[in-house]
């Protein structure tokens, strides 16, 4: 906080040149009672804000698949994923051949695939593994077909939990990649 | 600046030249493990002739003292009303009765006198005695405003310490951490020792993982206040803000260079494997430092710029290594249990804080060799994400012993765990500020 040292300075100087002065025509006699003065002057954190520059990356209009009333909620399920693993499960892969064929057949649609943790670990390392989740699927999705620009990935780690019991339960409802659709 | 240093360099040179011919003498040796408690008193500083001490701040100002030092663990604080007829007549040298406090057997005293000036201003008197000789030590008089009481006793307690043990100390010093209120997450501020929390960022989103810049003015850390997690860098004075990476994929876990140049961080891209890259704060060039399928991540710098110490599951589980920036030679820290995270290399650089997983998470410590590893907390929920304190003799890290996550600091041999937050809210990555 280096900041803070900034305008006492030249008082400390002058408080540390008096500190040396009584000291060296003190030497040897008794010890002196110099008091070295120091001010304090801060400025306060503030809170202003000022946004420069505007992310680029699609987040908008997407809506939550799963809880559309149509047929595309029983399609866009969220698929589930072992602890620390971001491989793909046989039964997930079942759900990504319906979602694939679905978005094969409605062009327009466009998905962003949300990838999320339990949030046992530190939230750094499941940042990484949220993301990796995410890509798991979309590359997929890409094998089969799908163009990869009309797929959108984004890792939440352990920040967005459908449950916060702590039982494996909840940790494996918690490992998953969510779908968006707009 | 250029200037401002070089004066500081300059007098500070002087000053310990100075210190180091009359004072040399230490009174604790902290280096020495078997060193007993330094016995010292801290009275309910005086109030001088001003205005009527209406908050009570001379009580206040030597209970901080008396809360830094005993943190600290090597001192041992005695009643201060054992010493109340000791300073019937005044706080300085001639004013003392010293026969009084070689009875309770105080080997030191820091005596104070505040004046309340104005409604916002005071001025502070403290000074140190080694009260076996009635010698004194040091002495500093301090004006500022009055919310800044706390400050200005920290100021001392660092001066106390370094007075006795030779050390540098972090008592002026922050730390930042996140904290979650429903599903948003924002930054705050608050004083080691938990005083003066301060909300520094409100964008309504996700917002982590605060690192701070070597001189202390500007915070990196990441957002999703733009929809993708990105990084940005914010000066907390100002309040200016700026955009610094922005790829596709993840940009967090931000970590300083010691010259503040660069930054560290995790990027994945467009193929989502996790890479350590750095980027200079100045123009953001990218460079890759790492290149490997597993997933890298959380960079942390040797206080001399040469290494890194990041996160790896390349050997299948997350561990800590280390990597040479020059050579680029990779050395592997961590062999013990299945998940090791969030390295944090000391100020002294000789030991890598981490966390790691043996049924609950826990604070650990491993030399940078490698060789000698020591297990800091147990048996008290899980604890995660180690920042050190400058002076490299504490720790805060979060735990959740207490129901939600919250804040503590401790010494960096585990002991004096301390919660330093409360209130609504799991508080998280704390980040602790340079000095």
């Amino acid at each position: 906080m280096k900041r803070y040292l900034m305008p006492g300075v030249t008082i400390i100087f002058l408080s540390i040149l008096l500190l040396t002065v009584s000291c060296a025509s003190n030497k040897g006699a008794k010890q002196s009672e110099t008091i070295a003065t120091e001010d304090i002057q801060i400025t306060g954190d503030q809170l202003d804000e000022e946004v420069l520059v505007e992310s680029k990356i699609p987040t908008t209009g997407f809506i939550d698949a799963s809880a559309m009333e149509s047929e595309l909620a029983s399609i866009f399920t969220d698929i589930s994923f072992d602890y620390d693993s971001f491989a793909l499960k046989p039964e997930t892969k079942a759900i990504l051949d319906k979602i694939s064929e679905t978005l094969l057949n409605k062009t327009a649609l466009q998905i962003m695939v949300e990838g999320h943790c339990d949030d046992r670990g530190t939230n750094e390392y499941n940042l990484a593994l949220g993301q990796r989740r995410a890509e798991s699927a979309k590359r997929y999705l890409v094998q089969l077909g799908v163009s990869p620009e009309r797929i959108f990935t984004i890792s939440y780690g352990e920040e967005k939990p459908l449950s916060t019991d702590q039982n494996e339960e909840a940790w494996t409802e918690n490992r998953r990649d969510h779908f968006m659709i707009r | 600046m250029h200037k401002y240093r070089i004066l500081i360099l300059l007098f500070s040179t002087l000053f310990i030249f100075n210190a180091s011919n009359a004072l040399a003498k230490v009174y604790i040796d902290i280096l020495s493990p078997s060193s007993t408690y330094f016995p010292i008193v801290i009275p309910k500083f005086k109030k001088a002739e001003g205005l009527p001490d209406k908050n009570n701040l001379a009580e206040k100002m030597s209970r901080v003292i008396t809360d830094d030092l005993k943190f600290t663990g090597f001192f041992r604080i005695l009643d201060p009303k054992a010493v109340d007829s000791a300073l019937l007549d005044g706080v300085t040298k001639n004013k003392i009765k010293w026969d009084v406090l070689s009875i309770i057997g105080a080997e030191a005293i820091v005596t104070g006198r505040i004046r309340i000036k104005a409604q916002d201003q005071i001025t502070v008197e403290l000074r140190l005695f080694d009260s076996l000789q009635g010698k004194f030590i040091t002495g500093k008089k301090y004006g500022g405003k009055t919310e800044d009481y706390r400050r200005i006793a920290h100021k001392f307690s660092n001066e106390i310490f370094g007075r006795l043990t030779g050390e540098i100390s972090s008592f002026n010093t922050k730390i930042a951490f996140e904290k979650k209120i429903r599903s948003n997450k924002d930054l705050f501020l608050t004083d080691y020792d938990g005083a003066n929390e301060k909300k520094i960022t409100a964008y309504n989103s996700l917002t982590l993982s605060p690192a701070w810049s070597p001189d202390g003015i500007n915070i990196a850390f990441t957002s999703y206040k733009g929809g993708n997690p990105d990084l940005y860098v914010k000066n907390i004075f100002n309040g200016n803000t700026r955009k610094i990476s922005s790829k596709q994929g993840i940009n967090i876990t931000p970590a300083w260079s010691p010259d503040g140049d660069k930054i560290a961080l995790t990027l994945s891209l467009n193929n989502g494997n996790s890479e350590i890259y750095l980027i200079t704060v100045k123009d953001r060039k990218l460079e890759r430092i790492t290149n490997n399928w597993a997933t890298d991540v959380s960079p942390t710098w040797s206080p001399d710029s040469q290494k890194i110490a990041f996160v790896s599951s390349r050997s299948g589980n997350p561990h800590i290594y280390t990597l040479d920036l020059k050579t680029r030679k990779i050395k592997r820290l961590t062999y013990t249990g299945k998940y090791n995270t969030t390295p944090s290399w000391s100020p002294d650089g000789k030991i890598i804080a981490y966390t790691g997983l043996k049924n609950s998470y826990n604070i650990y410590i491993v030399s940078t060799d490698g060789l000698q590893r020591n297990q800091l907390t147990s048996n008290q929920g899980n604890n995660e994400d180690p920042s050190w304190s400058p002076d490299s003799n504490f720790l805060a890290f979060s735990s959740d012993r207490t129901g939600q996550k919250e804040i503590f600091i401790m010494r960096a041999d585990g002991k004096n765990q301390k919660k330093i937050t409360s209130g609504r809210g799991n508080k998280s990555s704390p980040a602790w500020s340079p000095n």
